[in-house]
């Protein structure tokens, strides 16, 4: 992948998916939403090669000539994907090509990462000493789950990924079954005339409700905001951070954040009519704004769990909510002076929230490597049985301090490092004594100026353990999973001689996050 | 005129160095670590592309099998890659090492803490995130 540094080039492909739109705009009889909504879809899948750009290009209208290209180039790369599954099947090493030319014509239906992840799946059974096809595999599954989670065939999905990682199965349960908002409630009850009995009825009735309203504003108080769950359970991280991205991504980006010079036009009075083409395009094309709002939120707690309260007790996003149902207010007010400035703070309001969105989702995927997380990973795999019974003379656990940060979510930091003592235990426990173990940390710079973190997991065992060893043992060994984490952070491990009065020195090595500020 | 050596594995930057640059520098060009070398006695300041995926692997320069021992668990592919990826960093080291100091520019977004380092390493290092011809210029003026 050539690097961001050809900013320009990138910049003219925009300008000319820009002005193929304009163009467009011209000589269409659909008018230019259509056009700006087909080139929005075109950057979607060519640029941003978002998966969810299928649907885009799927609701262009076929009725129009942006729509018919739309729905020819849907057609012929469908055929072209579906090879390339089969193609992944047979273990064919030149899939790849026949998946570089669909993706040039057109996104990829995702009822088709089912039959895909099976394919990696089987590969992978096929070739345990190949992690990265399980990891394939597991990455299609989340994708078929995040974008056709009612696909009657999500369960066995689940219970597929679960197989092959229980983790991430986790976070893609099946969804609540959750009652509709009911928009039918009558409006008023019927009149009632109080006789003696009905009245202790409605007494009885009023206790009733009170004792639910009790307990109602009692399981408001433990409702959670998106920061506060976030502390209380790391093992989301993931999870959420994959649903703020695509929050950020399909809304906050795509039909927020795009328009903010189009408002700042607007408000000065010299929009142009390709600006408020694309600002309406953008916040009144396509899907409503509140009905996207509102899936989003949704996906979060279909995914995150009924505590999380996005609509009410997280004010960023009661805030933000405010200002979406503010902006679809306005569409029919945009040439009033009073409604460019209600459209402006409403949109500082969500780019406050993306940004806000920015700074949580990197520091959820930062984790600080330091005596605390060490001790917590000695501390769970000593509570199990097995690692429990062994009687070590000595934990030897060092940092410094600043620590450094790795790019990688906790969750999986720990899981890796439990594996990797959890070994370390065992096997000094098969020994005489002294049993010791240590844990320890060093950053090294490259001459690249990066630095590299090295997780050092040391013990006294004279048992021999080479690097190879562990790659190839790892699916006896409970380390497949070790593997795999580590190749979707950039990682690797490997097993160095032991100094001083160790035996050997498992180091797990990340790359040190470059915005690290200790 | 001064002269800007231009380092990077396509002909993007020295198509753009030529467009917007050249009125302040004489623009030559090198494709690979050994051009640079032999091209940088001449050169008053250096503008360099971070990644060379494009570049021939007898061309690259770094031990690929010394950092897939220390770094990949054994994986001399990934350790390729990761030399194509980082290809411009060990260029700049080599010509720090051959005697060159001149001024160097990286067209890329580092983290504070990467700027840093390579200062740290390399000394007179800059880096702008895009191509803005006046960033570029104005980073080369404040490094010479």
């Amino acid at each position: 992948m050539r690097p961001s540094p050809r900013p320009w080039r990138v910049a003219a492909a925009l300008g000319v998916l820009v002005l193929a739109g304009c163009a467009d705009t011209e000589t269409s009889d659909a008018g230019p939403s259509v056009a700006a909504r087909w080139a929005d879809a075109r950057a979607r899948w060519h640029i941003d090669r978002d998966p969810a750009a299928f649907q885009a290009w799927r609701e262009i209208d076929p009725a129009t000539p942006e729509g018919r290209e739309a729905h020819r180039l849907l057609a012929e790369a469908e055929p072209l994907y579906r090879e390339g599954i089969e193609r992944v099947e047979a273990g064919d090493a030149d899939a790849r090509d026949t998946f570089e030319r669909a993706v040039r014509t057109a996104p990829m239906d995702p009822v088709l990462y089912l039959p895909l992840a099976r394919a990696f799946r089987d590969q992978g059974t096929q070739a345990p000493d190949n992690p990265h096809l399980f990891i394939r595999a597991a990455e299609y599954y989340r994708k078929f789950l995040a974008f056709v989670p009612h696909d009657p065939r999500a369960d066995e999905a689940r219970a597929e990924l679960a197989a092959i990682d229980p983790d991430a199965s986790r976070l893609f349960a099946s969804p609540l079954e959750t009652s509709p908002r009911d928009d039918t409630a009558p409006s008023s009850a019927p009149a009632l005339t109080l006789t003696w009995p009905l009245a202790v009825a409605v007494l009885a009735l009023a206790l009733a409700l009170g004792a639910v309203g009790l307990v109602l504003v009692r399981a408001r108080a433990r409702r959670e905001s998106l920061d506060s769950l976030a502390a209380a359970k790391p093992e989301l991280h993931p999870a959420i951070h994959y649903l703020v991205s695509s929050l950020r991504h399909e809304l906050l980006k795509h039909r927020i954040g795009a328009v903010g010079a189009a408002i700042e036009a607007l408000g000065r009075g010299g929009a142009t009519e390709a600006q408020v083409d694309l600002l309406r395009g953008r916040l009144y094309g396509g899907e409503p704004l509140t009905e996207a709002w509102a899936g989003h939120l949704d996906a979060f707690t279909r995914a995150l769990g009924p505590e999380l309260d996005l609509w009410q007790t997280d004010r960023r996003f009661r805030e933000a909510g405010r200002a979406i149902e503010r902006i679809a207010k306005l569409e029919t007010k945009l040439d009033q002076p009073r409604a460019h400035a209600r459209l402006r703070d409403a949109h500082a309001t969500l780019t406050a929230l993306d940004r806000w969105l920015g700074d949580f989702a990197s520091r959820l995927v930062r984790t600080r490597v330091d005596g605390a997380l060490f001790r917590d990973v000695v501390d769970a795999v000593r509570a199990e049985y097995a690692a429990g019974q062994v009687p070590l003379d000595e934990v030897v656990i060092r940092s410094p301090d600043p620590a450094p940060s790795v790019e990688v979510f906790r969750v999986d930091l720990v899981l890796v490092l439990k594996n990797v003592v959890r070994n370390a235990i065992l096997a000094v426990g098969g020994h005489a004594p002294p049993r010791r173990i240590g844990l320890d940390v060093e950053t090294v710079l490259e001459p690249t100026g990066e630095e590299t973190v090295r997780i050092h997991v040391r013990d006294t065992s004279p048992d021999e353990l080479t690097s190879e060893e562990i790659y190839s043992r790892r699916r006896s060994r409970g380390l497949g999973l070790v593997t795999a984490a580590l190749a979707r952070y950039d990682g690797a491990i490997l097993v160095e001689p032991g100094e001083g009065e160790w035996a050997k020195s498992v180091v797990v090595r990340f790359f040190r996050a470059d915005d690290d500020p200790s | 005129m001064p002269v800007l050596l231009v380092i990077e594995d396509g002909p993007e930057y020295e198509e753009f160095a030529r467009l917007f640059l050249a009125e302040r520098y004489a623009i030559v060009a090198a494709r690979s670590a050994a051009a640079a070398l032999a091209r940088a006695p001449e050169a008053d300041a250096l503008l360099i592309d971070l990644r060379f995926e494009r570049a021939r692997p007898e061309d690259l320069i770094g031990d690929a099998e010394d950092a897939a021992r220390r770094l990949f668990a054994g994986d001399v592919e990934r350790a390729r890659r990761w030399l194509k990826e980082q290809q411009g960093t060990l260029i700049l080291g080599a010509l720090r090492e051959a005697g060159h100091a001149q001024p160097a520019v990286f067209v890329h977004d580092f983290a504070p803490r990467r700027l840093e380092n390579l200062n740290k390493l390399y000394g007179r290092v800059g880096a702008v995130p895009g191509f803005d011809a006046r960033s570029i210029l104005a980073t080369l003026e404040a490094l010479a």
